[in-house]
């Protein structure tokens, strides 16, 4: 099964970003709210994962609710695919 | 302008009309009719068989159902054969006779829903109740893009069966066709939408030698963008839009050449042969004298309507227009105008995206007149025209219009 690594997926979040100007940092431990990296964004990620992937992912995973840093967003991908 | 009754005495076919189908060309009174049993379903392989079945029924007045072979499927045969009726197909060498014969409806013309929401259902008309047009028409040539017994095709048919004057010319809508009707001197067409779009982005020199007159458009929600594009080709068209169905019949028609209707022409009560159109929530009700046999007098249609600017605009369907995005409702149809509107944009369609933690994203699909746009451009130029929720996050970009058999979009 294919998977996507920690940082195509951060490379993807730093174009969902750039998208808005903005500019995702090194740092993995940069709060969420800090960098304006919002809901929409997340699912937006999401969704570029399973458009790479070319399958569905089964977002009712748990975990969803402690994301707060970029590291976590990493994470939660990670997981998600380990489901697959 | 009627069909009359069985009964009555039947007045002459427009004989001298003129008819061009799959190597055909001539008029209804040269063409042979298609013998078929007294309570018919016919699947047609192509325009000429479907016609000749129509001339039969025009002179015997019997009942009949009209498909195209390709809509042939067990499931379906099975319900034909409990309505009573023969189904016959292969051209006539393949038929299948109900389990118990009945008495036949003189003059019935059974139509099918387009399934899309379910097994395709039965709805009855008669040719009278399928010319919807009447009064008297200047003489014109039209296309007829669409598959044999659909309820658009009929409605065409009918046009040429019933007045003087009026030619067709039969083609596949789903391959090129500006050629044969330039070379039938075409003036007159209905299409979807969608039909429109893909004939303006494929066909558009061949499109130079069709001199429209008139350009109807109908069967999917007619944004302002395609009608001022069709205004544009085509300076000497009437541009109109209609809303019909099998089950509604043809309802709504508006020649101002602006998308919408009037909103004064809510809530007026049938008159005339008129139908009533009214709204309840979000929904578009009619009340139609051209509805189907069966069909509730006032029909629910399950579209929706947005109300902007003194027009009623038809936006989709209800389950398919709203999409929540994280509690916030946005219109697919309004996101499909944008888009649309803009000027190196030659298609779009919008569907909702499962997401997570908003529910639904909106994801668009498009069709690049202008090769050079890119995603970015799209979603840059979306933020500039909607509300965050609204921009599509994911956008497709394909090569041709998507294009089904009924000659809607199939995304």
């Amino acid at each position: 099964m294919a998977q996507i690594s920690r940082d195509q997926v951060k490379e993807m979040m730093a174009e969902v970003m750039r998208r808005q100007n903005k500019v995702l940092p090194e740092s993995e431990e940069t709060p969420l709210d800090e960098i304006g990296f919002r809901s929409l964004d997340f699912s937006e990620l999401a969704l570029r994962v399973e458009d790479e992937l070319d399958e569905e992912l089964n977002f009712d995973a748990p975990g969803l609710r402690s994301i707060r840093t970029v590291g976590d967003v990493l994470d939660f991908i990670d997981e998600l695919q380990k489901d697959l | 302008m009627s069909f009359e009754h069985p009964d009555a005495p039947q007045a002459p076919l427009t004989v001298t009309n003129r008819l061009v189908a799959d190597g055909f060309a001539g008029t209804w009174e040269e063409l042979e009719p298609l013998e078929l049993p007294d309570r018919a379903a016919f699947f047609a392989r192509d325009n000429l068989e479907a016609l000749r079945a129509v001339r039969h029924q025009r002179e015997h007045q019997r009942e009949l159902l009209i498909a195209a072979q390709s809509r042939f499927e067990p499931a379906l045969v099975d319900d034909l054969l409990r309505l009573g009726l023969t189904v016959v197909s292969g051209g006539g060498e393949n038929v299948q006779e109900p389990p118990t014969q009945r008495a036949t409806d003189p003059g019935r013309i059974w139509l099918l829903t387009s399934g899309s929401t379910g097994r395709p259902k039965q709805v009855g008309h008669t040719l009278d109740t399928l010319l919807t047009v009447r009064g008297k028409q200047p003489p014109r040539t039209w296309l007829n893009p669409y598959t044999p017994g659909a309820y658009a095709w009929w409605q065409v048919t009918t046009l040429a069966l019933a007045h003087p004057g009026t030619s067709m010319v039969c083609v596949d809508g789903g391959h090129p066709w500006a050629e044969i009707a330039a070379e039938h001197g075409v003036d007159a067409a209905s299409g979807t939408p969608t039909f429109w779009r893909q004939a303006l982005l494929t066909q558009r020199d061949e499109l130079a030698g069709v001199d429209f007159k008139q350009i109807t458009l109908g069967g999917e929600p007619v944004d302002q963008a395609v009608m001022d594009l069709l205004a544009d080709a085509f300076p000497n068209a009437r541009i109109s839009w209609i809303y019909a169905s099998s089950e509604a019949g043809a309802s709504i028609a508006v020649h101002d050449g602006k998308a919408g209707f009037p909103v004064e022409w809510l809530d007026h009560r049938a008159d005339e042969g008129r139908p009533a159109l009214s709204v309840d929530g979000e929904e578009l009700l009619i009340s139609s004298p051209n509805r189907g046999d069966g069909v509730p007098a006032t029909l629910r249609t399950g579209d929706r309507v947005e109300i902007r600017d003194g027009r009623v605009h038809i936006t989709g369907r209800l389950g398919s227009d709203e999409i929540n995005v994280g509690g916030t409702k946005v219109s697919a149809g309004k996101v499909r105008d944008v888009l649309l509107a803009h000027p190196g944009i030659a298609w779009a369609a919008i569907k909702a995206r499962k997401a997570p933690v908003v529910g639904n994203l909106v994801q668009a699909t498009v069709v690049l007149d202008d090769k050079g746009l890119t995603e970015d451009d799209i979603i840059r130029y979306c933020t500039e025209h909607l509300a965050e929720t609204e921009v599509p996050r994911r956008v497709r970009i394909v090569e041709e219009i998507p294009l089904k058999e009924s000659l809607k979009s199939d995304v």
